[in-house]
């Protein structure tokens, strides 16, 4: 049923997670495909420079005489309205595309787990105080308060990402405190507390390393809803400004243009969904495996 | 799925009861057309009897939006539908008419010598909508409304007190020379509406919200749908009179998107519209059933140099950023080809603009030179320019200068930010403020001298408008001169603004980008339309617009 | 007892929450970073006049006061006015509730249709191929960004096949063709309740591509949902046990199985409705359906504190709301929820 190791010895149970998880990825049909189109995605944001045809435009170099080109051999996915290769836009896009959302659930993890680990250590009133906090973020529709505080911060790639760690640091509070909570009582903390170990050691030793399975695979699955908000917030031009490339902003540039030069908004939107919709289905596959949910 | 039912149940009385509390702006939209309910364009008229006409209608999409309906307060787009609605005392025709105003509530005028004192005769019998007499009461009491407690109140600064001789007669006393006709025709801030609205406003600060107006202008809003929709019907008691080819109603509905527009005209769901998108003006420049009108515009964009710090305290560095400008690029992609290189600040046909002005070309070798020059030689420096995140024009643009200042070894960033956050930054510490601002800018009423000449680069202590922080004594005693020779001695005037313009873009406080064109796209089933350079927020008057026959 | 003492605690710990939300939302709203009195009057105004609307918004004052001020205020129903539209908030508000309400209504409507019965295939086919294809489609529509859907919705059905109308709520034409009465505000009950066909048929037309692009996502998440719960059912004894007695298997998962896993599917329904609230935001755009998302997006490009406010206080009301209302009927489908 769980894969929440029992013992705090993580080093064995980890790997032996892991390969799990990995068996269960090859077999499933789907979960590989998705495996692979973000690997290739994370390759294409690594080596953006080497791939795309044109890295100079990708990173926002104009070219007026090329003004709106349409696909050809030349420029596979057509130009903008300044004359910028698209499949370079999107090439060099894929970088922020990607690593602004996991820097951002990175934060909102880092934020989140201990707050969460030592609500549910510790009970009492500090579980009191974390959580009624926590219950106060929650009561906002995350984009909601995500938008908010982009406009009231002045828009921003930068501004966006803060904006998004602060609304979504409480789910992994929440996490991370069910599996506090279930781990309070178990004889090795209990143990551990017993001998004088102090709380902030149990804490790392015990507590966290435990919240780590069911944290990655909330995260997974955060990790496209994050690049969906990003690419939200730069659709309503809350989030990166131009011109550095954004595939949600290459959307909202390419709109006027749909009739015509359907090109400039049509592949970035695709980017955005096969991105996300590899992390959703990755992220499906992990959930089934590890069940997170009872920890919410 | 029962308790579902009842989870939606309980939703949609939630809503129910929350917009209940909404009043009924909406009440008097739905009465009104029942009353022809005949109308149905599709029935075959019978030769025989002859029934009432249908009410001839005028479907427009519109971009602009309400950012109030006080006409007091009015400054901005919603001019647009406010302009049918209220009158000034004249109207200013467009450059090159035979007259240089048309007279309006005013029948004529006239001023003192030294244009310190204006007289206007107010015409006879004209009522508001709200049947109150127009009157020289009326007029002094909006007028005096306009200028302490305005929007545009900034126009009338020099006016010391207004005064009514009698009733049909209204007497302006300055304190200083200045062309009071052309102030009073200004689109905003000279707008004379009931006494009656003014005191009820006066009282309730929402009055005017849901679109309640009390003006004279030959239609009326007959109702208000925020974000979606007004409603006009002529006002049958208008001064002017209507002929059966005026519209009996206007429709508009309000469609931010450029391209929702287009598709709205093409498919017959509006006869007019106000923005399409620029790439797709090829549909319509070629196609027989459509007019395709390129006009001159009150619009330019200009960018300021922060004068303040090094290295563009200098003025051979200005000098070289202004050759570094790709200027054709610019008009290119930033306006489709639709605009023209500014000759200063002073936007083409609006007053004092001069074909004797010079401009910068785009001269990259020249532009190193003059780098070399001023002890930059390959540049070396970084610059920050900032532009308005709400302006896709200049979002379209702007990148275009940062590559070419590349090119002269300057480092610039750019930085889309909110377009009130941007004067904010510029006007609190120029120390910290941007190295460049991009800003579209547009006189107020149709005097680019005492406006963009003066608002822009004409240095006051605490800067107003003048962001390059400029300061210059020749150019503004030059100014000064001008400014007061305006009505006593148009030509002077005009040849002292020339000096200050040419002293302006030779010591380059800031970069003037481009002149806009305005563009039209009028379908053959409409005829009337004539555009006004003056009136750039209004694109259309009722009143001039009928169907083709 | 144990209900009403559950309703009754849920309910003051909602009204705390509010208030701490009313706090993060003004401190928000008031780090604009402009100068709001100065936006309020428009670009050229002179510094004087800049002071009186100062200190006619009451912006001279010490936040904390501000406040006050405010809170005193709301609980007279007064927001405040909008700096760009200057009429009061709540009008604001309330004049575009019906239509995003109409919008969320039916694209909800259309998600519980689709998702429900799509989640409970996916369950009684599970690891099979059926499984897998509605497991993909499920996955598509949570994947699908809404403003890139709307757009390829409305390049394939209004600009391609002309079978759906771009925009809007109504043809213009309709006021002069068949007026709708304003009842409701929604157009689609107010048409029905007159009998008025003709406004009806146009209003529907109108919704369905704006309804589905914004039920797209709650579809996927309903769906994904259902199948959890139902394959977590169909595992506990009773149903084992059902089976064993050779009840058929559509009664099995339609009757048995399906009544119990609505608990946590309504729990779905409820958080999706936020996500579906959000979802209006960028359907609004795309459709120019004249609701609160529309007037939302604008306010926060226009730094309209008094409008971000507003509708940041009601999102997070109808949120806290909507919740509050999910656990309770919650706890009368299964009482053991309001042991924890």
């Amino acid at each position: 049923m769980t894969a929440i190791p029992i013992t705090s010895s993580t080093e064995n149970e980890s790997t032996r997670t892991l390969r799990h998880v990995f068996s269960v990825i090859v077999r499933d049909p789907l979960s590989l495909i998705s495996t692979i189109i973000i690997v290739l995605f994370v390759l294409i944001a690594i080596f953006a420079n080497q791939i795309a045809p044109y890295p100079l435009e990708g990173a926002g170099k104009t070219n007026a005489d090329n003004s709106l080109l349409s696909p050809s051999s030349e420029h596979l996915l057509g130009t903008d309205k300044l004359g910028r290769d698209m499949l370079s836009r999107i090439i060099v896009g894929a970088r922020p595309a990607l690593i602004v959302p996991i820097g951002v659930v990175f934060f909102a993890i880092l934020i989140g787990t201990p707050l969460g680990a030592l609500a549910g250590y510790k009970g009492g009133w500090i579980d009191e105080v974390i959580m009624r906090i926590t219950d106060l973020f929650l009561a906002f529709p995350s984009l909601l308060l995500a938008m908010a505080i982009t406009s009231a911060m002045g828009r921003g790639l930068d501004k966006a990402a803060i904006a998004l760690v602060v609304s979504w640091w409480p789910w992994y509070t929440r996490i991370a405190r069910g599996v506090a909570v279930s781990l309070r009582q178990r004889y090795f903390v209990e143990a551990a507390q017993a001998v004088g170990v102090s709380d902030a050691v149990i804490i790392f030793r015990h507590i966290l390393p435990n919240t780590i399975s069911p944290i990655l695979v909330q995260a997974t699955v955060d990790l496209g809803t994050v690049i969906l908000a990003m690419g939200g917030l730069a659709f309503l031009g809350l989030g990166t400004q131009p011109p550095l490339p954004d595939w949600g902003l290459m959307v909202s540039e390419g709109r006027e243009l749909i009739l015509n030069q359907w090109w400039v908004a049509t592949y970035a939107g695709l980017a955005i969904f096969i991105v996300v919709l590899a992390f959703n289905l990755l992220g499906d596959t992990l959930r089934d495996i590890f069940d997170p949910r009872q920890y919410k | 799925m029962k308790r579902f039912t009842l989870f939606v149940s309980l939703l949609v009385a939630l809503s129910v009861i929350l917009s209940a509390c909404a009043p009924a702006t909406e009440a008097p939209a739905a009465e009104a057309p029942a009353e022809q309910p005949a109308a149905a364009p599709t029935a075959m008229p019978e030769p025989t009897e002859a029934p009432p006409p249908a009410p001839k209608v005028l479907k427009i999409a519109n971009t602009a939006n309400i950012t109030t309906w006080d006409p007091v307060a009015s400054f901005s787009t919603e001019a647009a539908y406010m302009a049918n609605v209220y009158e000034q005392l004249l109207r200013i025709n467009p450059p090159g008419s035979a007259e240089k105003y048309a007279p309006l509530l005013a029948t004529s005028w006239k001023s003192n010598e030294d244009g310190t004192a204006w007289t206007f005769n107010l015409r006879e019998g004209v009522i508001f909508h709200d049947g109150e007499p127009m009157n020289a009461d009326a007029v002094v009491k909006s007028l005096d409304a306009a200028r302490t407690s305005g929007g545009a109140s900034f126009i009338w600064w020099m006016v010391d007190s207004i005064e009514a001789v009698d009733d049909l007669t209204v007497q302006f006393n300055l304190t200083s020379s200045a062309p009071i006709d052309l102030i009073a025709s200004s689109l905003y801030g000279a707008w004379i509406v009931s006494p009656k609205a003014l005191d009820a406003a006066a009282a309730d600060e929402n009055y005017w919200a849901n679109g309640v107006e009390a003006g004279t202008g030959p239609y009326m809003i007959e109702s208000y749908t925020p974000d979606q929709e007004i409603v006009f019907q002529k006002f049958e008691n208008y001064w002017g009179g209507f002929t059966d080819k005026n519209y009996d109603t206007v429709l508009v509905q309000i469609v931010p998107e450029a391209l929702t527009q287009q598709q709205m005209l093409e498919g017959g769901d509006v006869d007019l519209v106000t923005r399409v998108p620029a790439e797709n003006y090829d549909s319509f420049r070629n196609n027989p059933d459509y007019t395709f009108l390129e006009e001159p515009s009150f619009f330019n964009y200009v960018g300021y140099f922060n004068t303040l710090r090094a290295p563009l305290d200098n003025v051979k560095v200005r000098q070289a950023l202004s050759y570094a400008i790709p200027y054709d690029d610019i008009i290119k992609i930033g306006a489709k080809g639709l605009g023209t290189q500014s000759r200063g600040p002073v936007p083409a046909g609006v007053w004092p603009w001069s074909p004797d002005v010079p401009q910068y070309t785009y001269d990259l070798d020249k532009a190193r030179e003059l780098l070399k020059e001023a002890g930059h030689e390959g540049g070396g420096f970084s610059m920050r320019i900032t532009y308005a995140a709400e302006n896709d024009t200049e979002a379209a643009f702007v990148p275009l200068i940062k590559d070419s200042f590349a090119q002269i070894g300057v480092d610039a960033t750019v930085e889309a930010i909110g377009f009130s956050q941007q004067w904010d930054e510029a006007k609190s510490d120029p120390a910290n403020a941007q190295d460049m601002f991009i800003v579209l800018y547009w006189p107020t009423y149709s005097d680019a001298g005492s406006d963009n000449l003066w608002s822009l680069f004409y240095y006051t202590e605490k800067p107003f408008f003048n962001l390059s922080y400029w300061n210059n004594e020749t150019y503004n005693t030059t100014l000064d001169e001008a400014i007061g020779s305006t009505v006593t001695d148009p030509a002077t005037s005009q040849v002292k603004y020339v000096d200050a313009m040419k002293l302006l873009v030779d010591e380059a406080p800031g970069v003037f980008f481009f002149d806009t064109k305005a563009v039209f796209i009028i379908p053959n089933s409409i005829e009337g339309f004539q555009y006004n350079l003056n009136y750039p927020f209004v694109q259309y008057f009722f009143y001039q617009l009928s169907p083709a026959q | 007892m144990r209900h009403i003492e559950f309703i009754l605690r849920r309910l003051v710990t909602s009204i705390f929450v509010l208030l701490g939300v009313s706090v993060i939302t003004f401190f928000i709203a008031r780090v604009v970073p402009t100068d709001a009195a100065a936006q309020y009057i428009g670009p050229k105004a002179r510094p004087e006049e800049i002071e009186r609307v100062r200190i006619k918004l009451g912006l001279d004052k010490p936040l904390p006061v501000q406040y006050a001020i405010y809170m005193g205020e709301l609980l007279h129903g007064d927001l405040g006015n909008s700096i760009s539209t200057k009429r009061p908030i709540t009008q604001e508000l309330a004049d575009r509730i019906p239509a995003t309400m109409e919008l969320l209504l039916v694209g909800m409507f259309i998600a519980v249709l689709l998702g429900v019965p799509i989640g409970v295939l996916s369950a009684r086919w599970s690891g099979k191929l059926p499984d897998l294809f509605i497991r993909l489609v499920s996955i598509i529509g949570v994947s699908m960004p809404a403003f890139f859907l709307g757009l390829l919705l409305q390049i394939i059905f209004f600009r391609n096949l002309d079978l759906l109308p771009l925009a809007g709520r109504l043809d213009s034409d309709m006021r002069f063709v068949s007026p709708v009465t304003d009842i409701t505000g929604f157009i689609l009950l107010d048409s029905l309740l007159t009998q008025n066909w003709v406004a009806l048929k146009d209003a529907f037309l109108h919704i369905i591509l704006p309804a589905f692009t914004l039920a797209a996502y709650p579809i996927g998440l309903i769906a994904r949902m259902t199948r959890a719960a139902m394959l977590e059912v169909l595992e506990q004894d009773y149903i084992r046990t059902a089976r064993a007695y050779g009840i058929k298997d559509r009664i099995v998962i339609y009757l048995y199985a399906l009544k119990n896993a609505i608990s946590p599917t309504l729990t779905v329904i409820g958080l999706t409705f936020a996500f579906a609230l959000t979802g209006t935001f960028f359907v609004e755009i795309i459709f120019n359906w004249p609701g609160l998302g529309l007037f939302t997006t604008r306010s926060l490009l226009n730094l309209d504190y008094p409008a971000i406010m507003g509708m940041t206080l009601l999102g997070a009301t109808g949120y806290v709301l909507i919740n509050l209302i999910v656990d309770v009927i919650q706890s009368w489908i299964d009482p053991r929820v309001s042991l924890h």
